[in-house]
């Protein structure tokens, strides 16, 4: 046997090639799922960016405007500097005000708690005494969710004028829908197993909510509870906007009557606010999840 | 187990027939538990262990048959006086559903809430001096009466499970229901708790019955076995007699079809 033709040598296993091994398997099925989820993908990466056209056309989003006058904003923000540092008329009202705030945002978050409780214990499938309280309660937390808070605003000032008292009204409909829904999954999501085993000690369904269902979900709940006085407190500087007070309100005079550098200084204490408020409720959180 | 004849085995269960989806499970099962007595459940997976005794314990309606609990038929019942009927067996569970954030005292408090009423119902802040020392009592009795300020999750497994048997004692129930209540643990905490099962049975005059997988557990510590196939009873002697021919038919293959 010459070299040149290079048999394989019968000890060495020959290189399993596709088609042997199909010789010994059954071969790859045919999977009619593939070509409709390929027609499935490729029609909806169609219809997304479609969507995205008419989007950017329905905007005005015309990224060259940006660069063509990005000197109006630096005039903008030239002008607001250096920030005022002006204690009677500027910083002390400036924190008072954004006191107001923290409280707008403290009294919107904790007095939805026993609206949002009671409607999340109803709207959880694992927790609901009946179908109906279910579907009840699910489109009230619906309608309150869907109404921005900045509406319920509007509505409330015309009843208790302008003031922070409109802006607590408004931030306490308005989480009641969203802490309500949040409560709601979180419940749906536990460990069903207590509940079970208390309900075959012939623990009523309320003493099986009360001593399994939310002892158990504590921690999402004050975990969310604290996320959602941060979005609130965020929120309560927009109602400022509207005339429901605080550190909002005085941001908005301080533009209309063109003292930028109030502003700015306004704007730098919110800032400080957004980050005290922040790491304050991730380190409860950190602490709570121990 | 000698009792009284007039009186009424602690479970009696008798034609008990269950389906799911059109799936027959349980073909009308016979069986009683006397008190001081325990019965351990076994069969392969699939053949009704665990389905009989949801269908005591409530957590299954059972299609037709009879359930005795202390003499009392619970078909017929409901609301409250279901509840409290139910409230005679106790159940453990393989995956022991204890809430583990609270300490093992309360969570054995939480067996007694049937009977409690007012806030002590709604928070362990206001539970009972009198129950929390009944609490203790039953923690006691499962040895973990120096554990009983810490929580739960903190517990081992075995240890866990032994909690849950507190609690279903301070059920104070005449039936202890266990399924699989040794499936999730080592050997040594299996052998413990099936130890202490069968202490309750015998010195607390408690009926129990126990689903087990392992027959050899069952021929250690239990006083009678109950072998099911296919939703039906094929053995109820005693756990002694639990012979090698009898564990082929419960589990062989060619028996077995179920997943």
């Amino acid at each position: 046997m010459s070299l040149q033709t290079h048999q394989p040598d019968t000890a060495t296993p020959p290189i399993a090639t596709p088609s042997a091994a199909a010789g010994s398997r059954p071969p790859l099925p045919k999977d009619p799922q593939r070509h409709r989820k390929r027609a499935l993908w490729g029609t909806a990466a169609v219809v997304i960016v479609i969507l995205h056209l008419l989007a950017l056309e329905g905007t005005g989003f015309e990224p060259v405007l940006l660069v063509e006058g990005w000197q109006g904003m630096a005039r903008f923000i030239a002008d607001s500097f250096p920030p005022s540092l002006d204690w009677e008329g500027v910083i002390a009202p400036g924190l008072e005000a954004t006191l107001v705030t923290l409280w707008i945002g403290l009294l919107g978050t904790t007095l939805s708690v026993p609206t949002a409780l009671l409607l999340a214990v109803l709207a959880a499938r694992t927790t609901t005494p009946h179908r109906l309280a279910y579907q009840v309660s699910r489109s009230i937390l619906s309608f309150f969710r869907a109404v921005p808070d900045i509406v319920f605003a509007l509505i409330f000032v015309t009843a208790v004028g302008l003031g922070p008292f409109a802006g607590v009204l408004a931030l306490i409909c308005h989480n009641t829908g969203v802490m309500g829904k949040l409560w709601a999954e979180s419940l749906e999501e536990t460990d069903q197993g207590p509940q079970q085993a208390l309900s075959t000690t012939g623990a009523s369904r309320l003493q099986q909510i009360a001593h399994s269902s939310l002892p158990l979900v504590t921690p999402q709940f004050v975990g969310l509870l604290l996320y959602r006085f941060d979005v609130n407190v965020r929120s309560s500087l927009v109602l400022g906007l509207v005339g429901a007070g605080g550190i909002g309100l005085l941001i908005n005079q301080a533009i209309k009557s063109f003292q930028f550098d109030a502003m700015l200084s306004h704007i730098i204490i919110v800032l400080v606010l957004i980050i005290v408020v922040d790491q304050a409720s991730a380190f409860i959180r950190k602490r709570l999840s121990l | 187990m000698a009792r009284d004849r007039y009186s009424p085995p602690a479970l009696g269960v008798s034609g008990l027939t269950k389906s799911y989806h059109g799936r027959p499970v349980l073909k009308g099962v016979d069986f009683q538990v006397e008190c001081g007595e325990l019965v351990a459940f076994l069969g392969a997976n699939g053949s009704g262990k665990s389905t009989t005794l949801k269908c005591v314990a409530g957590l299954a309606e059972p299609d037709a048959g009879t359930i005795r609990l202390q003499g009392t038929e619970l078909s017929g019942l409901s609301g409250k006086t279901l509840a409290a009927a139910r409230s005679q067996a106790a159940m453990v569970f393989q995956k022991i559903h204890l809430v583990p954030r609270r300490t093992a005292l309360d969570n054995v408090c939480a067996g007694a809430l049937a009977r409690t009423s007012g806030p002590a119902s709604l928070s362990p802040l206001f539970f009972s001096r009198a129950l929390r020392e009944e609490a203790l009592d039953c923690l006691d009795r499962v040895g973990l009466a120096d554990r009983a300020l810490e929580k739960v999750g903190r517990l081992s497994g075995g240890q866990q499970q032994r909690v849950a048997v507190a609690r279903a004692l301070c059920q104070r129930a005449g039936v202890l229901l266990a399924d699989e209540p040794v499936s999730a643990l080592d050997p040594n905490a299996a052998e413990h708790i099936m130890a202490l099962l069968a202490e309750l049975a015998h010195t607390h005059q408690l009926a129990v019955a126990a689903v087990l997988h392992q027959p050899a557990l069952a021929q250690r510590h239990a006083d009678r076995a109950i072998g099911l196939l296919h939703g039906r009873i094929v053995f109820d002697g005693p756990a002694a007699g639990l012979g090698a021919d009898i564990q082929d038919q419960l589990y062989s293959p060619e028996r077995t079809s179920a997943a």
